[in-house]
């Protein structure tokens, strides 16, 4: 494995050392009832990073199985995906979380951490089952 | 299962494939290394010695304290720097190899559809996606285009899902970012 060592299962560490994170009123303020959203509020700058990477790599994913399904041809499927992907990442971090897109460079550099390589998933997944269902 | 999907499906297994022995041969030839194992001990601690440094500096600092910073930055940058060097003669070996594995794939699909795209690509890209097919369907896919498009997501997820935990990630720009403590651990 990676690194040298071996382990057990796939577990994830929430580290809270002094890097920079989600801290503050305005991510911990903003709960919904009966739910806690501290387990963020703990984030390092590069967790939260990877946190938006796989959100993104599981939209693509799911697009990607729902486009090849109905089917969803051409553009619109590439554009609708862009705009789903994009979209669904802003109003998670800006409206859910309510983070300073400043404290990570700026909105932009969230939008596009991971997009590529969700993209590249997208079209991996939606090509396979497009061709599965409808070609096989 | 069409022959047309069992390709579809053949690639994509090669390319999961091609990125395990992609990170395989990095382990081998870097990773596991003592020289790269202390480079990266090196750099975590200078990372955080400097975040530390940089929180508690402040605009009333003198000379000596920012300079002291600025050689302690310069010194990061170059193990860095070093750390970039160790990786660079894995990727020497795995562009060999691939070379050599893409050639052999190359001549087993040449000429075969592997999977039908549900758009038509822009006519730049019809070059790698409809290289050495016959007809003028240009929603037939070459092997290649599915290749890169698998190794695109499947090599990077790999990457960042095991590699991760060895490298420094860069996410802001190409700068690696503070290393921190391990965010995955992977488990066999």
């Amino acid at each position: 494995a990676a690194g040298g060592g071996k382990r057990s299962r796939l577990s994830r560490s929430w580290p809270t050392g002094p890097s920079k994170s989600l801290s503050g009123a305005r991510c911990c303020g903003a709960t919904r009832p009966g739910r806690t959203r501290t387990g963020f509020c703990n984030l390092g700058q590069d967790e939260f990073l990877d946190v938006i990477y796989w959100f993104r790599q599981i939209i693509a994913v799911v697009l990607g199985v729902i486009w090849g399904v109905l089917p969803l041809r051409g553009f619109l499927g590439i554009a609708g995906f862009c705009l789903i992907n994009a979209g669904v990442l802003y109003l998670y971090f800006s409206n859910y979380l309510q983070i300073d897109e400043e404290e990570y460079g700026g909105t932009w550099e969230l939008t596009k951490e991971g997009f590529m390589t969700s993209f590249a998933l997208f079209m991996v997944i939606w090509i396979i089952f497009y061709t599965a269902i409808h070609y096989d | 299962m069409s022959t047309m999907f069992a390709d579809t499906l053949l690639i994509v297994f090669i390319s999961v494939c091609t990125a395990l022995l992609a990170e395989g041969i990095t382990w081998v030839l870097v990773y596991r290394t003592d020289k790269y194992k202390r480079l990266k001990a090196e750099v975590e601690k200078q990372s955080k010695k400097l975040e530390k440094k940089k929180e508690t500096i402040t605009e009333s600092a003198g000379r000596q304290q920012k300079k002291k910073i600025e050689r302690q930055e310069e010194k990061l940058k170059n193990n860095n720097r070093d750390l970039s060097m160790v990786r660079m003669k894995s990727m020497f070996a795995i562009g060999f190899c691939f070379t050599a594995l893409m050639g052999m794939f190359n001549s087993i699909f040449d000429g075969r559809v592997v999977a039908k795209l549900p758009f038509t690509p822009l006519s730049y890209i019809q070059g790698l996606s409809h290289r050495n097919l016959l007809g003028d369907d240009t929603t037939d896919c070459s092997f290649i285009f599915l290749y890169i498009l698998c190794t695109m997501s499947i090599r990077q997820d790999a990457y960042r899902s095991m590699a991760c935990q060895a490298v420094p990630c860069p996410h802001l720009g190409s700068e690696p970012a503070n290393p921190g403590p391990p965010k995955w651990n992977v488990g066999t």
